[in-house]
This record gives C-alpha cells, structure tokens and sequence, in this order.
C-alpha cells in the first residue's frame, strides 16, 4: 500500500511566475475587422451625407436675407415688403405706397430720417391719408445698411438713381438721437420736407404720461416690492429673460397680471408684484406700458438658425402642424389686441422660455391652449431659431391699438 | 536539458521569430474572414434579410398612397419668367386684396380657407385642385376650366360683384395666368387621373341629430371667437391689416361661396380650425359651429335676378341656409 494519497497540491518551490500568451479567438478578431470596416463605410457614408447637407444649406442661405452686407433689394425684401409688399403698392387703406411716394423723391434725408424715427400718426401720401404706425429702424438696421436699403427704394421707386453715402445716414443718426417717432406728416414734412405740405395734423393719440400712484408704482414699486422698472427698464425694454413689455396690448398686460395671481402663468418674482396690485392698478399698469415707446434692445443670442426662424415665423411648419407666428401676431409680429401680444424685438432668451414654459406648464393662460400645442411641436432648435429671428425685428410701434376692447 | 534547448532551436526559429509568424498568419485570416463577414453581412442587409428594407414593396406602396402629396419647397421656385409669374401667383393666394384689388369685394384671401398657402391636405390644397380640370360641376352644369374655377372663387368667395371693377377678372386676365401657374408648379409630380388623398376638405358624416345654429352659438363662442371676433367681423392689426378673416357680414364670402354651405364648412371646420388644432373638434361641435356661420347674413348671392325664393329653388338646395327663416330674420337678402 504505497499508494500516495492525494493531498493538498502545494505549489512547487521552484514556481516562477509566467505570463500565458492565450489567443485572441479568430472569430472575435473577423467580428472586429468586420466591424472596424462597417464603421469606415458609414463614416464615409456620412461624410458624404454632412456635405450635401452643408451645400443645401449654403444655396439655400444665399436664397435667403438677412445680413449685414445684404444689398437694397435684399433688404427691402426683409424689412419692407411685408407691409410696403414686394412692388410697393403698400396696402390700401393701411400701408402707404412706396412706387411714386413724393416722400422718395425728394432729398434721401426724408426716407433715412423716417427709417431712423418711424412714424405714429396721419400722413398722407398722394391723395390718400394713413393713419400709420411705422416702427423705427434705427436699432436694427445699421447706418451702411440704412445707406443701401434707401439708395435701393429711391432708385426703384422715384427714379433716382444716385447712391446715397452712410455718413449722411451717420449725421442724423445723431441729430435725431432719442427722438420718438415723427407725429405723422406734418412733423415730417414741416421739418425735413416742406414742399409735402400741406399735411394732416395729428389726432390726439394717447401719451405715455400715467396719474402719479401708477408712475410711483413703475418707478418706486409698493412697500419694498419690486418697481416695474427696476426689471424692465425705464422704458419697458427689459433685458435677456426679462421681457420687453412697452408696446405691448393693455388688456393683455393686465391679463398676465392675474395670471400670475391665479398661478395660471407661475412666476415667484411677478406673482409677488402682483398679488401686492389692485385689479384697477393693473389695469393702469397695461395701459401705461401699451402707450410706451422703446428702441430694441433685443438681439440674436441664442445661436439660432437666423433663416429656419424666419420661416417657421412667416410661413410656419405645417408639416408638424405650426402656423405661421404673424397668422395670429399679426403681419410684422406686432400683435393684434387684446389677445395676441407683439412679438417683435421681442428678448430671445425671453421667448425661449417662454415657448418652454408653455411645454412644462408653468404657463398655462393661453387662450383656448393655442400655444401649447404649438410650443409642443416646435424642437429646440427651433425654439431658438424663432426667438433669435423675433429679435432681429423693428419694435411695435405703440400705439392706442385699434383692435383694443373691439 | 542544455542540449534540449539547443536542438529545440536550431530545429525552429527562435520561439519569438515563430510566435511572430504565427501573429501574421492569424492576421491575415482574420483580416480575410473579417471582410468576408462583412461583405455577407451588408449583402444580407441589402437583400432584405436582416431588415425589412427588401421587402417592403407592397407594405410601403400601400402606406405611401395614404401619405398626402408633397408640393415642392418654396426656395425651389426657378429663376426667370416662370418663377417671377410663380412667385406673382403666390402673392395673389396669400394677399388677394392687395395683388388682385381690382376683382376682390371683401377683406379675404385664398389662402384663408386654402391653408398654407394651398399646400395644405384637407384644406383644399391646389396641388389637389390643379390635376383635377377640366371638370363638369354641377353648380354651373357645365365642364369647366382651371379658370372658370378660379374665376367661380372671385364671384363668391371673393365678393367680386364688390369690387372695384364689379366683377371677377375677365378672360385671360394676368391673375389668372399667374394664379394657374402657381397652381402648376405646387403640382409638380402630381399624378393625373387619380383621386388624390387630401384633395377638397373632408366629407363628414352628417350627425343623426342633425345640425343647430342654437348649439353652435357656444361653440364659437369658446373656440372661434378669440380670434375671429365674438362680432364675427375678425380682427386687424393697429395698422389696420386684416389678420383674422370676416366670417360673416358685409366683408366675408357671398351666398354663392362654397363655404355658405354648411356641409362645406363643416369639413373645414373639423379638418383645420382651430388654427393649429385641426380635427380637435367632434363632428357635432364642426357641423354646429358650421351652422351657426353660415346662418348669418353675408353679401347677396349674384346668380340672385328674381325672388331669394326663385334663387334659392334655383340654386341652394342641400345644407345651405339661404331663402329659409332663421331667428326671424329671411336670409339671402345681404349684408351691408
């Protein structure tokens, strides 16, 4: 019985440690080949993809405004023809005509002097009078594009082909610094073209001057609340999130007074604001802003796709069931009262949120919903697209809304 | 053991030179198999037996005949003669009043009721129109051409009788060249001969209780009325631009429209209204809503020469409410 039991297996003394060399199996490694090869085909793929996609969108860029070194005609086409039309009709009734206006025709001063100032108040042109509320481009045009845009019209329109310089534009840039719109053509024409006289006189519109307790409130706030105008600004223009509110429909300011009572639109900020205003006051609260002149201070600053926005807001995207913004904002984005607030000049980082908010609730005092659906529908960069395009225009010219109480 | 080794490698190359042989063999068959893998894989993929891409023949034909029309992009309007007549065209359907001022009565637009720039399934799009004439229409008892459709739109829809010049375009006018070849042009690869999905506006089932202007009252109230006015005269802009459209009175289609009829409307209404918030109406809200439209007085119908009795014998028979009594009031006689 020498039969070794088996015992416990003690490593040999002499053990050196080694490193086994096991195979990669040659199935993983085809696998890998197989792979590292498809993953070559698609980036290849791709590459092609993102290049036709960039040469799509370049073409499609060219075919479309708005930028800085965009000649007249491209200007024209951006910032007139939507109301003035594509062949300067105008609109009877509302807009007045371009094509042999007297106001082109005679020294450049008169149309530059109008893109600076806008216009809020009777004028006639021909033999028609329109009670016009132009806003003013000073802030979103600069003094070589207003040089250009105006070379263009008084070339097209009045025959006169001399190109005007940008340091005329520049010279009354700063004379006219801070001036509000001209009160309609008797202002404009006394001043800068009296041959255009006669003129009509302007209508008592209603001023921006509020009784002292609503201005005590705009300016000082209650009891340690906030003042309006310590957010929005002296003149209603806000800044980044803060919206811009000068301009915008009285009954509709007031409406998102309540709202953020009822806590249908939440804001901690404004509910506090709001809670602490009598229903009377926040009525006279819309009313002041309503009748406030501001210039933009809004600016693309969200990276958006200048031209996508654009189109989503003048054309919509039907496809994802979106109207076109001006369907309901009105033509040029500036409202129509007492519903649809102006979105014109609108802040984008303000409308972004917006658009957000209708999505996750925090406001919720459409009327009918219409905006949430529409909020839904939109992605992102579209959000972005839309905000960034709104700021890109002139701001509501303020006035006492037609529309209102209608 | 010394001499073992040393055999062992003069027999064979180094141990490292033999493992680095055995590497590139083994390399190369799985470069080899690799691309073998692959090619058999993308070859399966693309015969359609990994993905259902192959044979999706039936199945996809089927789905796209559901799929609506796809009119072409606005940015691939051609350069030069066409595309400037095109882009006229374009401006006529979404501004009438102002690119066709001569011929147009109220404060409308095709592309009010023609959504999207007629681009739109189940509003009527033109794409859908333009393959459809010639064609016989009951309402004229007659085959009629592109044009005397259009033509149809300016004296009822369009209220041409009020306009300047008291009537539709005539014959061969501009507008109708460049409305047509806007027309065309939305139609680009539209087939012919063939029914095609979203074409007119949808036909709704008629509910068993009918329709009542009475019950529709709170339907507009609560979901038209915000935009087209509680008045139904629509709102403008504080330059005085139309934004919402006249749905009844003296600025809105006449009696002859095809919208003056409720079944019409009805249609419209469901598929497209609210704005943005199509088909979120039920039936019963869309016909009700319909019939509390059309059971408004609006400008008088032009094919009227006798009594509203004799025209409405002549020509309303259906769901139209001209010549009946409603609230009181006869209607046919037009708002002023």
């Amino acid at each position: 019985m020498t039969e070794k039991i088996p015992g416990p297996s003690w490593p040999s003394e002499a053990f050196e440690p080694y490193e086994t060399m096991r195979p990669i199996p040659l199935g993983v490694l085809m696998i890998a080949v197989a792979l590292a090869l498809w993953g070559g085909v698609l980036l290849f793929d791709n590459s092609e993809a993102v290049a036709i996609g960039q040469a799509e969108r370049a073409e499609v860029l060219a075919d479309q405004p708005v930028r800085s070194d965009a000649d007249g005609a491209t200007l024209f086409a951006a910032r007139c023809a939507t109301c003035h039309q594509p062949n300067g009709s105008g609109v009877s009734g509302a807009i007045p005509p371009l094509a042999g206006s007297p106001f082109l025709a005679g020294r450049p001063e008169v149309p530059i002097a109008i893109l600076l100032r806008g216009i809020d108040g009777p004028i006639r042109v021909g033999n028609a009078v329109y009670d016009g509320h132009m806003p003013s481009f000073a802030s979103v045009l600069s003094d070589e594009e207003i040089a250009r845009l105006v070379s263009h019209v008084r070339e097209r329109f009045a025959a006169r082909p001399e190109p005007v310089a940008p340091v005329i534009v520049a010279r009354l840039r700063s004379e006219l610094a801070g001036r509000p719109a001209w009160r309609g053509g008797q202002e404009l024409a006394g001043r800068m073209a009296p041959e255009l006289v006669p003129q009509p006189s302007p209508a008592l519109t209603g001023s921006s001057k509020a009784d002292p307790a609503t201005m005590r409130l705009v300016t000082e706030g209650r009891n340690g609340s906030w003042a309006c105008a310590s957010c929005h600004g002296a003149l209603g223009q806000g800044s980044e999130t803060v919206p811009r509110i000068a301009g915008l429909p009285a009954a509709y300011i007031a409406r998102q007074l309540d709202s953020y009572v009822s806590g249908s639109r939440r804001n901690e900020s404004m509910a506090v604001v709001a809670r602490s205003l009598t229903r009377q006051e926040r009525v006279a609260l819309g009313d002041y802003y309503a009748l406030l002149r501001a210039p933009s201070t809004a600016h693309p600053s969200l990276g958006g796709d200048i031209d996508r926005g654009r189109k989503l807001v003048l054309e919509g995207d039907w496809d994802r069931d979106i109207p076109a913004c001006v369907s309901c904002h009105g033509p040029s984005a500036f409202g129509v009262a007492p519903g649809f607030p102006g979105l014109a000049a609108q802040h984008p980082a303000y409308t972004a949120s917006q658009l957000t908010a209708w999505i996750s609730g925090e406001r919720d005092n459409a009327r009918q919903k219409l905006m949430n659906g529409i909020a839904r529908s939109l992605d992102d960069a579209d959000r972005r697209a839309v905000a960034d395009y709104l700021a890109t225009l002139p701001p509501v010219p303020a006035a006492a809304t037609k529309g209102e109480g209608r | 053991m010394i001499e073992d080794d040393r055999l062992r490698a003069e027999a064979h190359d180094s141990p490292r030179q033999e493992a680095a042989g055995r590497g590139v063999r083994r390399g190369v068959v799985a470069l080899g198999g690799g691309a073998a893998l692959f090619v058999l894989a993308s070859a399966a993929f693309d015969l359609g037996w990994l993905s259902d891409r192959g044979e999706p023949a039936e199945q996809g034909a089927a789905q796209q005949a559901m799929q609506p029309f796809l009119p072409p992009e606005g940015h691939t309007i051609p350069e030069g003669p066409a595309g400037d007549a095109i882009k006229r065209g374009e401006a006529i359907f979404m501004n009438t009043r102002i690119n066709a001022n001569d011929f147009v009565g109220n404060d409308l637009s095709c592309s009010n009721c023609h959504l999207d720039g007629g681009r739109r399934a189940d509003s009527a799009p033109m794409w859908a129109a333009w393959v459809s004439y010639p064609a016989y229409r009951k309402k004229n008892k007659q085959i009629n051409t592109m044009e005397d459709r259009i033509k149809g739109c300016f004296t009822y829809s369009m209220n041409a009788q009020n306009s300047p010049t008291g009537g539709p375009p005539p014959a061969g006018h501009d507008v109708y060249k460049d409305l047509q070849t806007y027309m065309h042009w939305l139609a680009t690869g539209a087939p012919t001969g063939t029914k095609m999905v979203g074409a007119g506006y949808p036909e709704l089932d008629k509910p068993d209780g009918g329709y009542d202007p009475a019950r529709g009252k709170p339907v507009y109230d609560a979901k038209c009325a915000a935009c087209h006015g509680a008045d139904g005269q629509g709102q403008r802009d504080l330059n005085g631009r139309l934004v919402f459209p006249p749905l009844w009175g003296p600025d809105s289609y006449n009696w002859g429209a095809g919208m003056a009829r409720v079944n019409t409307a009805a249609g419209f209404i469901k598929a497209n209204m609210p704005l943005g918030q199509g088909n979120s109406l039920t039936d019963q809200q869309a016909w009700d809503a319909a019939a509390f439209i059309d059971s408004q007085e609006r400008p008088r119908d032009p094919r009227q020469k006798g009594s509203i009795a004799d025209n409405a014998k002549a020509n309303h028979g259906g769901d139209s409410y001209y010549g009946k009594v409603v609230g009181g009031r006869l209607l046919g006689a037009g708002a002023r």
